[in-house]
């Protein structure tokens, strides 16, 4: 069994997807990791839109540059602005819900990872778009999509800075 | 090719238009050979071009581009490949 650092390190980005639908149990799945995820004051200000309508995923794309390598489908992960303002104040709309919702992203894209699936999260879509394609009401916004599918190839990692390179003790420019 | 694919092209470039506003500059780079990409595929499934030379262009285009969010030079280095390339296809 692959541990979590294990499963940390594997996970790529992925811009090259095979034609094979996955089981909705298994994007459930992949949902219910995101929904684990810390929020601030237990807001939960999220929901989560699997896309596997082959018509509804090509709208979406038409309008999403960043949508790469043709993925059989996307979980779309939305705010709920209103929930978040009326549990986190001004701070939970702007900034916490948004915080959330990167977390549970990446709860869901590392299940995906041991699961054997590629995810790639991408923000380069047309917000208005999305809302209008995806019926969401007002006080709901489209704040990544989340690319998901076999990945057609291993993707090599990218060079990362080094622990020492990020890192400081006890205060600003006290290298470990 | 049909009007649904035009309409798919002209969301694309005009979503990536928007898009360049706020994104970093070198997606816009990216968003430009990607079209290359997609109109050249979208031609030759219509069979509206067979040209072998553009082909093996597209097909660089296509295995190098996303070194754009890993390595800039890389990637300007590709631009650059691309551009000599053409140059030696226009009359």
């Amino acid at each position: 069994m692959n541990s979590i650092i294990d499963i940390i390190i594997k996970r790529r980005s992925i811009r090259h997807y095979k034609q094979e639908d996955i089981p909705k149990d298994l994007l459930l799945e992949l949902v219910k990791a995101a929904t684990w995820a810390p929020s601030a004051s237990n807001m939960q200000a999220w929901y989560f839109i699997i896309v596997n309508d082959k018509k509804v995923l090509n709208k979406i794309s038409s309008f999403s540059p960043g949508l790469l390598g043709n993925p059989p489908n996307v979980i779309v992960i939305c705010s709920d602005r209103n929930k978040a303002f009326n549990k986190g104040g001004k701070l939970g709309r702007d900034e916490l819900c948004l915080m959330d919702i990167s977390m549970a992203a990446e709860n869901l894209m590392l299940l995906a990872t041991e699961k054997g699936l590629g995810t790639c999260a991408i923000k380069s879509f047309n917000g208005k778009a999305i809302q209008k394609i995806l019926e969401l009401p007002d006080y709901v916004s489209s704040e990544l999509i989340i690319s998901i599918g076999y990945p057609m190839k291993e993707v090599k990692p990218p060079k990362r800075k080094t622990v020492e390179e990020v890192s400081f003790e006890n205060r600003w420019g006290e290298r470990i | 090719m049909n009007e649904q694919d035009i309409m798919k092209i002209f969301s694309y470039i005009a979503t990536s238009a928007r898009g360049c506003i706020d994104e970093p500059k070198i997606y816009g780079s990216f968003r430009l050979v990607e079209i290359m990409s997609k109109l050249f595929w979208m031609l030759k499934s219509n069979n509206l071009i067979a040209n072998n030379k553009l082909n093996r262009i597209i097909d660089k285009i296509d295995e190098k581009k996303y070194v754009c969010v890993k390595d800039e030079k890389k990637f300007i280095g590709l631009l650059d490949e691309v551009i000599d390339d053409l140059f030696e296809l226009v009359d």
